[in-house]
């Protein structure tokens, strides 16, 4: 797939597919192929338990009623497989009486039946669970590196719920097979028994069948279209409930109560409706199918005590009859019901294969470099160009070199693509044009992983995991010890606030951190980077105002972390570049300056005028109008204005740089 | 069917038979449709008998057959059956239909008391049920109630019924052979019950594991960006193994259980089978009992022990369900926090002066109150900003002034009247307060931003839009107003949801304003656009505004330092500059014309010595 045919819009899209698709589960029991010794053991098991559970009417019908009770002639050539001759040889050998030794084999038979489907369930359950646990922790892995341009156009909400809804209905497939197993053998086995006794009664009784099929398909047809509203409904009602209590504050100032419950009402209502059409239905389906049964006796009763009479067959073939009326309709009713969950599944494992088949990926390189030891720190771009996918140039042949231990801010209007640079140095995106080297490498030659660890990223908004300070620092690097990242938070100023939290480092955070300051978070991403100790620090640093006293120790840490560490800082407040030995200025892509902070200021260029309206009370706001505004298509706009779910607070959305605001 | 919203499950480990009490409640609710239940249950109860009078004619049949002295009598049993199927379909089917509209009924109707219960409550309801947990509520235990009116209600009510039926007419046929066969039962009938109940906890640990499959996956998504750069893919895949790993042996022992729990009743439930088969058989070689007879016991048997089984179930049912009620009725009776007066006498224009006096507040269950003793006062027309650190109070003083937080009557007073005398939604409409925490619902943006009274015309909102500092958003989209925005459209930036929830303010052109910190995330410049754009706009009306820093508050008349619940200084810009006290170093470090790091680390210490930072944690500002 090259960049231009991916059509992201397919993550977006509804699945639900009508036509079986035999393809995919041919691909799931790749999947199964290592569980393949239990899964077969679990279906020999099933068919073990099949054969146990027809034979129990056998015992009861043409044992005990056609030999002990009401020894006939009729029934002398009718099979009964070998269970006479057994009761027999018990009788013989046990010296009981003939009944005895049929409700004996009786019970022997039943937790013969028992066992066998126990075992059955547990293997089953066993082979899918560990199989399934093996397909999402692939999907999972596939997801955990993809790119970071699949996540700009991708709702996190879409994939997520491949891994875990998706993945269930599969489960759930493959017991609804498990079941049908169980129903469908005992069925081919008591009709073969059938068809043995009586052609006739069995030839009329398979009527029964497509009476019951029918019933199933227009009931099943008919219901998928209510289901579907019922669902709906369903979930309109409780979206509804659920967002008006997460923005009951906006509801309570706005007055909006009593419309509000209006509105709940009628959704209420229509659920209600919803609800009344599908169960006036489904009772009369269900009772339909238990009425079917009843007419099956009759039929047997009927027709077949006309055989009995004519001695064609015996009175405890009748008995045997009536026992595997169920085992006729069951099947058929299994089958309705498992009809949803099949289609629900078929479009699971689409969405499932989808993923894992998607191949957007950053370039590896076949024979990565390895990066010494310890690395000097010298950064060099080289005539840099990049667009993002679709868009126009955001970087127009960019170059600069960082020396060793230096400390360079860049800065730049909204749109100026600061954030891309680092994008691309840290390789969140593959550039074709241009070339950046680390201590004289071409980054491209370089693993990621290798690349990622030896420069410390600290991006605009901070990620809090739920787990503890101490887990945010460490995230699941096993080679950070508590001890460790004590130190990175001491080193990023954190440690005297994070002292103050109720059980200091191993305080609970709650989920995307409500209860840290925005200045906290921030110092926390200092410490989280420092710990992994990169010879190389990124710094995006974020818009927002943060309150007073973080914002000095933030300014304090910076000092102390970028000592003698090649660092660049992205500023978007000029305060926090005064560290910096160099100050590069970006402008529509472009390096328009350099130089020191004095330098700059005494040229009077675009710097100047930037720190004029920041620390001048924006007396020269007018003068700067031409600077932030950028020519985009209004067709890139859009593009990027796509649904973007679940990634927090994006800082301010820009079309001009063209990505995603969050690295 | 399944339900594609999941919320998290009731806890229902604790349930037990003494909490059944709390299923008396639902007795209002169902007494609304006392005479179809009635109707519903007598119909049921017909089919029951039409159930226990088939056997009779199988007997009929089979012992026609069976002896020869008796002519063989097949049609009649055969129409007899045909002819009670008919009926039985007839009035089972009007009886269920009935029965169960009434649970979907009674549903609805818990349902609709529980939103509006919710609607009217305050900031400490919602502290102590969470989204969430009311969500659960509202779908789960809701769900329990119906399942208990639909299924398990009837089939307690049923039981006593189908069991004489079926035991009348065993006994009738041979009561040595009916004491025998029943003898079983109890045990079977307990067993259901005990491992019914025992699998609950099973349930639960089930859900619970995969809840952390979904939070986990759903966080680690979240923080994809963050994770790729630190290069943690392959712990956080590791750590996956063992989170998916936990949930399907969770799965496994569920399925365990429940295969012990069919295991056990596979191997107890053919035990009176067994006995008609041995003690019956031998009856029948006795000649006590017919053939016939031997067939219809086994059939009787069905129905009994099925209604054994079911009830066990039922039973297990009904204590989920009762813990399911009781939490149903906590929320229900929860008193509202804030009453509303509704006769207090009203303005009919509103001047604006809003004033606090001697205000005080705690937090429930906080050590220290957040606001203790604030005195304050906004003249009609002027422009209040007050600034503190993060948790002195600001947040909570804005709360109190639209009873978003209940403050005892003689505290806060607009145009000199207690606000615990104005209706809440009087004062709501005078008082607009712009949330810190910046909450679009799921619709369009026309209807977000004018959310309190719908159908305002388009060149209103635009020009909300436009005071809000919107207006290049809302030319961006492509579908402008009508751009669906939140979970299931675009989703605007931090920056963008601000200002559409200013928007959403501005456009009630309230007497008195109050906003909260809502330019956080709103570049400096643009700020300094929308406040000069604002002076025009609100000329003349009242505005309390809470902000971080200095270059917004010098926008107002006057300023109010607040730490710690007190006011620390007030005054002009100029005066407080003059003063040289906390806002003079505030406007220092950040105007950053002071180079000089001692006060920077002065302020620094000042700040680190006696700051509670993580006050917002106990329900501050933050």
């Amino acid at each position: 797939m090259s960049e231009a045919t991916r059509d992201y819009s397919a993550f977006d899209a509804e699945l639900t597919h009508q036509a079986l698709n035999l393809r995919l589960f041919a691909r799931l029991l790749g999947w199964m192929k290592p569980y393949r010794i239990t899964l077969f053991t679990s279906v020999a098991l099933v068919v073990g338990a099949a054969a146990m559970s027809v034979l129990l009417p056998v015992i009861q019908g043409r044992v005990v009623v056609d030999t002990i009770l009401l020894p006939n002639a009729a029934s002398a050539d009718l099979p009964d497989y070998g269970l006479v001759d057994a009761t027999e040889w018990l009788v013989a050998s046990l010296g009981v009486e003939p009944l005895t030794a049929a409700v004996l084999l009786f019970i022997l038979l039943v937790l013969a039946q028992a066992v066998l489907m126990f075992a059955h369930r547990l293997t089953l359950a066993s082979s899918a669970l560990k199989a399934l646990r093996d397909l999402r922790l692939d999907l999972f892995a596939a997801l955990e590196r993809k790119p970071a341009s699949f996540y700009d156009r991708v709702a996190v909400g879409r994939v997520m719920t491949r891994v875990t809804n998706d993945v269930e209905n599969l489960f759930e497939l493959l017991l609804g097979f498990g079941m049908l197993a169980g129903e469908f053998v005992p069925f081919v086995l008591a009709l073969f028994l059938m068809f043995h006794i009586s052609t006739e009664v069995t030839g009329l009784l398979l009527l029964v069948i497509p009476a019951a099929a029918a019933a199933t398909y227009v009931f099943r047809m008919a219901m998928r279209e209510i289901f579907r509203l019922v669902r709906d409904s369903v979930s309109g009602l409780n979206q509804y409930m659920q967002e008006d209590l997460m923005g009951i504050e906006v509801v309570q100032l706005s007055g909006r109560e009593a419309r509000n419950a209006e509105e709940y009402r009628r959704r209420n209502q229509e659920n209600r409706r919803q609800e009344f059409r599908a169960i006036d239905h489904e009772v009369v389906f269900e009772t339909f199918n238990t009425s079917l049964a009843s007419i099956a006796v009759a039929v047997v009763i009927w027709y077949g005590g006309g055989e009995v009479v004519r001695e064609e067959i015996s009175l405890g073939s009748i008995i045997l009859f009536n026992q595997y009326i169920n085992m006729m309709i069951n099947p058929v009713v299994a089958v309705g019901q498992q009809f949803n969950t099949l289609f629900r599944s078929m479009a699971s494992g689409e969405r499932i294969f989808q993923a894992l088949d998607w191949d957007e990926r950053i370039h590896e390189p076949p024979a990565p470099v390895r990066l010494p030891e310890r690395l000097r720190g010298e950064i060099e771009f080289r005539n840099v160009r990049f667009a993002y996918p679709g868009g126009e140039d955001v970087l127009k042949d960019v170059s600069f070199q960082i020396a060793p231990g230096e400390k360079l801010a860049i800065v730049g209007p909204t749109g100026s693509g600061k954030s891309t640079v680092i994008r691309l140095l840290a390789r969140f995106y593959d550039f074709a044009d241009g070339m950046i080297f680390l201590d004289g490498t071409d980054v491209n030659a370089i693993a990621t992983h290798d690349l990622r660890q030896r420069i410390g990223v600290v991006l605009q908004d901070f990620h809090v995991f739920s787990g503890t300070v101490l887990d945010n620092i460490a995230l699941s690097n096993p080679a950070i010890t508590r001890e460790r990242a004590q130190w990175a938070a001491r080193a990023a100023n954190a440690d005297p606030f994070i002292r103050q939290l109720a059980d200091g480092y191993d305080t609970e955070l709650a989920e995307r951190g409500h209860n840290l300051s925005q200045g906290q978070q921030q110092l926390l991403a200092f410490a989280r980077v420092l710990a992994a100790d990169p010879e190389i620090l990124v710094l995006d640093e974020a818009t927002s105002s943060i309150d007073t006293g973080s914002e000095l120790a933030i300014q304090e840490a910076l000092h102390r972390i970028t000592e003698g560490r090649t660092s660049i800082v992205i500023a978007h407040r000029l305060q926090t570049i005064q560290e910096c030995d160099r100050v590069l200025v970006l402008h529509r892509g472009q390096v328009r300056e350099h130089g020191t902070h004095e330098e700059l200021i005494a040229r009077r260029g675009i710097y100047y005028t930037l720190h004029e309206l920041q620390f001048q009370d924006s007396a020269v706001a007018a003068e700067l109008q031409g600077l932030d505004t950028e020519p985009t298509t209004p067709d890139a706009r859009s593009r990027w204005a796509g649904p973007r779910d679940g990634r927090g607070d994006l800082p301010d959305f820009d079309p001009a740089e063209g990505g995603p605001r969050t690295f | 069917m399944r339900n594609e919203f999941r919320v998290p499950g009731p806890r229902r480990e604790r349930a037990s038979a003494r909490d059944l009490g709390h299923l008396k409640r639902l007795f209002p609710y169902a007494r609304r449709y006392a005479w179809p239940l009635g109707a519903a249950l007598a119909g049921l109860l017909v089919t029951r008998l039409l159930d226990a009078v088939v056997p009779q004619f199988l007997k009929i049949a089979i012992d026609s057959l069976a002896d020869d002295a008796i002519e063989p009598n097949l049609a009649v049993p055969a129409l007899a059956i045909l002819g009670i199927v008919a009926a039985r379909f007839l009035v089972y089917v009007l009886s269920r239909r009935v029965l169960r509209r009434i649970s979907i009924s009674i549903c609805y109707d818990l349902r609709k008391r529980f939103f509006n219960a919710v609607q009217y409550q305050g900031p400490g309801f919602f502290n102590r049920f969470g989204t969430g947990d009311l969500m659960s509520r509202a779908v789960n235990d809701i769900g329990m109630v119906r399942m208990v009116v639909s299924f398990g209600w009837v089939t307690v009510m049923l039981f006593g019924f189908t069991l004489a039926a079926g035991l009348y007419f065993m006994i009738d046929m041979s009561p040595e052979l009916t004491a025998w066969v029943v003898l079983p039962l109890p045990v079977v009938a307990l067993t259901a019950f005990f491992m019914a109940r025992g699998m609950f906890p099973y349930f639960r640990d089930r859900q619970e594991a995969m809840a952390d499959v979904t939070s986990f996956t759903q966080e680690n998504l979240n923080g994809i960006r963050t994770i790729q750069a630190m290069a943690q893919e392959e712990h956080e895949i590791a750590r996956f193994r063992r989170v998916g790993t936990r949930y399907a042996q969770k799965v496994y022992r569920a399925t365990r259980y429940q295969g012990f729990m069919n295991l056990a009743m596979a191997v107890l439930i053919p035990i009176s089978p067994i006995i008609i088969l041995f003690h019956g058989g031998s009856l029948v070689l006795a000649g006590s009992l017919s053939v016939g007879e031997f067939t219809a016991f086994s059939a009787y048997l069905l129905m009994v022990s099925g209604s054994i089984t079911a009830i066990g179930w039922s039973l297990s049912l009904f204590t989920a369900a009762a813990a399911g009620t009781q939490r149903i009725f906590e929320v229900l009776d929860t008193p509202r926090e804030v009453t509303d007066a509704a006769t207090g006498a009203v303005e009919s224009e509103v001047r604006g002066e809003l004033s606090f006096t001697g205000l005080r507040y705690g937090h429930p269950g906080a050590a220290r109150p957040a606001i203790d003793g604030i005195d304050l006062t906004v003249a009609a027309g002027e422009t209040v900003a007050l600034l503190g650190r993060v948790g002195s109070g600001k947040s909570t003083l804005l709360k109190a002034a639209v009873r978003l937080l209940d403050t005892p009557r003689g505290m806060v007073f607009l145009d000199g009247q207690d606000i615990c005398d104005l209706p809440l939604a009087r004062l709501r409409e005078a008082i607009t307060l712009v949330p810190q925490d910046p909450f679009l619902f799921s619709t369009t943006l026309r209807e977000n931003l004018t959310y309190d009274t719908p159908g305002r015309p388009d060149d209103l909102i635009v020009g909300a839009a436009e005071a809000a500092g919107l207006g290049d958003t809302l030319r961006e989209l492509a579908d402008g107003l009508d751009t669906l925005v939140g979970e299931r459209g675009v989703t605007l930036s931090g920056g963008q949801k601000q200002r559409a929830t200013l928007a959403r303010g501005l456009i009630r052109n309230a007497p008195v304003l109050l906003l909260d910190d809502c330019f956080s995330s709103v570049d400096t410049e643009t700020e300094e656009r929308i406040l000069r754009h604002l002076q025009g706009l609100r000329g003349g009306r009242t505005t309390l505004l809470v902000s971080h820093r200095v270059s917004t508050a010098r926008h107002a008349d006057r300023i109010y330092v607040i730490d710690n619940g007190h006011v620390l200084e007030s005054g002009t810009h100029a005066e407080l500059l003059a003063r040289g006290g906390y806002y003079a170093d505030l406007e220092a470090v950040q105007s950053n014309q002071d180079q000089d790091r001692a006060r920077k680390s002065r302020l620094l210490h000042d700040l680190e010595a006696d700051a509670p930072v993580l006050a917002s944690a106990a329900g501050g500002d933050a």
